[in-house]
This record gives C-alpha cells, structure tokens and sequence, in this order.
C-alpha cells in the first residue's frame, strides 16, 4: 500500500511522477476511502439523532416546570 | 547570507519558526483556561499559578540544559550510530548539528549574526515542553503541591520529553534507524509520553477527596466553568496549527540534502527531512480534528467536555502519519483513537481508581499511543527517513515504517519514558511528603486564604468613608 519506499530513488523519477500523490494507496483506494466517508457521514446522522431524540423523550417524560433547572446548578 | 535567494530562505525560515511560537502560546494560554475552568472554585487561583509557574521552571532548564539533550542523544547513547560521525557515543564532538553548540555558554546560544535560526528553533522545541507539562498539569489539580509539579514538569519537560525527541524526533535519532518509527507531528513524542507520564504520578498521587464513594463508584466532578473550558480548548486548537507548522522545515532542497548530484528539489519536509506539503497537512489536520468532534459527540451523546477533548484526540491519534495520510484516512483514524480512548478513560478510571480529572492520560496517552500503532499498519512500508533506506534492527541504515516497530515505539513513549519514570519521581516525592497538599487544605480549598483576604478587604473597602 505504500506509494513511497524509497525518497532518494522516488525523487529521481521523471518530475512528473515526483509530483503525484504521496499517500497510502494512492490510485486505487480513494473511491472506498470515499464510500467509506459517506457510511460513516450518514450512520453518524442516524445514531446521534436517534440518541438525541431518546433523551428529549425521556426529558419530556419527566414534565419538569420551568424553573426546576435552577436547582440543578453545580455547587463550586 | 552572501546572495539574495540564501538570504530570502534563511530569514523566511527564520520568521516561520517565530510565527509558530507566538501561535503555540496561545496552546499554553488555552490550557490555563482550561484547567482553572475544570478546577473547583475553591482552587482556581493556585490551579492557575501551577501552571503558569511551569513556563519560567521549563524554560530556564531547557535553556541550561533541555536543548543540550535534545541533539546529544540521538544515539542513544550506544544503541545506533550516528550519520554524522558513525559514533554511537553522545554527539558532543565538533559536527555541525552537534549538542556541543548548544550549552549556555555557546555564543550561537544568544544574538548572533552569524545564525538565525537556533533561537527560533530552540523556542519551538521549548513551546512543546511547555505543552508536555501542561498535559500533565491538568490531570492533576486540586491536590498536588506546586513545589512537587514544579518538579515534575522540569523532569518531564526538560528532561524525559527531550530525550525521546532525540530518540524518535530527529533526523540520527536510533528509533527511526532500528525501529522504522515515524511520528510527524508528534502522537507519541509529546502526546503519549506526556500521557504516560501524568498516569504514573497520579498513580501515586491518589484521587481528590470525594472522588470515589466508600464502596468505590466513581462520581463526576465536571467542570465548573464550562465557557472558559470551552474557550481554552479553542485556543489550543488554535495554538495546534502552530505546533503542526513548528514541526515542518518550511522551505529546503532535497536534493543535495540527499547527495542527489545535479538534481534540486524545493520543498516543505516533515521534522525528519522527508517531503510533505502545508497543504496537505492542513486537508489532514481539520479531517481529523472533524473525525474526533464526530466520535466524541457520538460516543459521549453530546457531552460538550468530552466533545471538544476528543476533537483534541483526533489530531493527536492522526498526527503520527498526517504528513502522509490521505484526509479520509486522518478522519477514520481520529474517530477510532476517540472511541478507544473514551472507553479506555472510564475503565481505568472505574477499575484502577484512577481519578484523572480533565481525562488528559486518554486524550493524550490513550491517543497517542492507538496513533502511533495505527500508524505502523497504514504507513507500512515508507521509509522512515530520506537519507536510506534498510532493515529493521541493522541500526547503520533506516527501517521502514513497520507495525512491530511503532508497537515498540508506542511501548518506550507511553511507558519507559512516560509512565515509569513519573511513577518513580512521583514516589521519591511521596516518600519525601512532598507530593500532596493535606487533607484540611484539600477540603478548605488552596485558596481559602487568599478569598479571605479579600474578603475582608472588601469589607474595609465598602465600609470606608474617604
């Protein structure tokens, strides 16, 4: 996976080549790398929604009035 | 500087390397906030002054001797020869990047026209002490001494830190040689250890009063000031960017650095001379500070504390390969090192009684660590310096990035020069009955004096007349 082995005969190739990409996989990996992100930017979306919404429900639940939070503030 | 283009180099890596510094203050300014936002009213003042105070302590030791460590060890000494005089002995003798330059008394150590660059480096170098003692700060408040920390931050910023730094942080250093290590922007040399280190103190050190019920369970003691933790994080995100461009060389040729003959090649390079770009330092640096806010906001359900710590963490897990990683890659990395330090956190805190209170040994120790070992499997195989390349234990030649040697690597940061040797100083100081504050300070708070004092000096103040 290592596009880079050795620096001194990478920077003798042709310009170029030296100037290409230097991270691992580089031309064959991106487009996993890229579905990869997607999965994780939308199971982000489903879990951190689902999570908040359990904790609205569960707060809703209590039916606190509203000024049951002010004895709620950390003693220093 | 006798042509024009020597000249622009020299004072544009001159000015680079001042701008880092004043970008890296604000980490240390960060981290002030930070911890007096995480301490309890009662403490505030004197958590501040501990860390403050680590700045004078820090600097004149690494002025006197820290810098001196940093380029007489990279050999070990007697583990790897060095490329400059194939000596495995201290490097003290007459070469160019020996440590013998850089003592006190040495007249590039102060103003000279004849060098513009050690200064700004040396300060570069000492901004990360700063930083190594300051991790270490933060897990500790509400019950050490200051005379104790003053102690511990000298040994693990002027001393343990600098040593590994020379070790797996310079061009010689012999983990790069017989290890393959590779740590660009510092995973393990700054993080893990620093990490390592406050672990092995509060080993000794012992919980804050309150901490844990009689029958163990763990209780929360959040942060008192929220915004001012919030703010401090901020500013040592800000101050991030620095340490990563204070880690770079901005502006050098390869080319004859290499013994290339005829050929020139202009370019950034990583601390350890090998190519990167500022550019793509920067893709991987925001992806993974996004990787870690990410995880942490999941993983934590949206606990503002440990969302912005792990966005930390995600840098720090990534930082080890970000001046190779594709920005994707950094992302991943960053989320995987929060998950695991999170969970690693409360474990440890739950099964060892381990009370460290801004989570400092996992955002930093934890992270550090997971980084530098992910590291050795997504950069196996690249060399680990430019100037050759060899086998792993040979010790003449560079090792390639390989994952035994970053698993060792992560070893000797975390534990050999973190964990062990602040357990030990730790334990001198305990033994001396120096270590902790006692127990009516604790529960008075350090600054019960001092709110006192001004208490009745309101009192004076509202009372008078004239």
């Amino acid at each position: 996976m290592a596009t880079v082995t050795n620096w001194i005969d990478h920077l003798n190739k042709p310009a170029e080549e030296v100037a290409g990409a230097i991270y691992p996989g580089a031309g064959s990996s991106e487009g996993l790398l890229v579905i990869l992100a997607i999965i994780i930017w939308i199971g982000w979306h489903v879990l951190t929604a689902k999570s908040e919404s359990d904790e609205l429900e569960r707060l809703a639940r209590k039916r606190h009035g509203p000024n049951d939070h002010k004895s709620n503030i950390t003693d220093w | 500087m006798t042509d024009q283009l020597g000249a622009l180099t020299t004072i544009f890596t001159e000015f680079y390397y001042w701008i880092t510094v004043v970008l890296m203050f604000l980490i240390h300014v960060g981290f002030c906030m930070y911890e007096v936002g995480a301490s309890r009213y009662k403490h505030h003042q004197h958590t501040l002054m501990k860390n403050t105070m680590l700045i004078p302590l820090v600097t004149v030791t690494w002025f006197l001797f820290g810098w001196w460590i940093y380029w007489a060890f990279p050999t070990g000494p007697g583990i790897a020869p060095s490329i400059m005089n194939e000596s495995t002995a201290l490097i003290t003798d007459e070469t160019l990047f020996s440590a013998m330059w850089q003592v006190p008394t040495s007249d590039i150590m102060a103003v000279n026209l004849g060098d513009h660059i050690n200064g700004v480096f040396w300060a570069a170098f000492l901004l990360f002490s700063w930083t190594a003692a300051s991790i270490v700060s933060g897990a500790i408040i509400e019950r050490i001494t200051t005379f104790a920390f003053g102690i511990l931050a000298i040994a693990i910023g002027s001393v343990f830190w600098t040593i590994d730094a020379a070790w797996g942080w310079h061009f010689d250093g012999w983990m790069l040689k017989i290890l393959g290590y590779h740590d660009a922007y510092a995973s393990g040399v700054i993080h893990a250890i620093a990490g390592g280190f406050a672990l092995g103190v509060l080993m000794v050190l012992g919980p804050r009063i309150g901490k844990f019920s009689s029958s163990g369970e763990p209780r929360n003691i959040g942060p008192r000031n929220p915004w001012l933790v919030t703010i401090g994080l901020f500013l040592i995100y800000t101050g991030f960017w620095g340490f990563y461009a204070a880690c770079n060389i901005p502006i050098f040729d390869l080319g004859p650095e290499y013994g290339m003959e005829g050929i020139s090649y202009w370019t950034a390079t990583n601390i350890y001379v090998t190519p990167t770009t500022l550019s793509g330092i920067t893709f991987n640096f925001l992806m993974s500070l996004s990787g870690g806010l990410l995880a942490g906001y999941w993983i934590a359900k949206g606990d503002p504390f440990w969302t912005y710590s792990s966005g930390l963490a995600g840098i720090i897990c990534a930082s080890a390969g970000n001046d190779l990683y594709h920005p994707i890659q950094s992302m991943i990395i960053g989320m995987i090192g929060v998950v695991i330090s999170y969970k690693l956190h409360y474990f440890v805190e739950r099964k060892f009684k381990i009370d460290d209170a801004v989570g400092a040994v996992a955002v930093h120790g934890y992270a550090g660590f997971i980084g530098l070992v992910i590291c050795g499997f997504v950069l196996n195989g690249y060399p680990s310096s430019g100037y050759s390349v060899g086998a792993m234990w040979d010790g003449t030649t560079y090792a390639s990035i390989n994952p035994l040697g970053m698993f060792l690597g992560a070893i000797i940061m975390f534990f050999v020069l973190g964990l062990i040797p602040g357990y030990i100083i730790a334990k001198v100081l305990h033994g001396m009955g120096k270590l902790r504050i006692p127990r009516e300070a604790e529960i008075a708070g350090l600054d019960y004096e001092m709110m006192e004092t001004a208490k009745s000096d309101e009192k004076a103040v509202a009372s008078a007349t004239r």
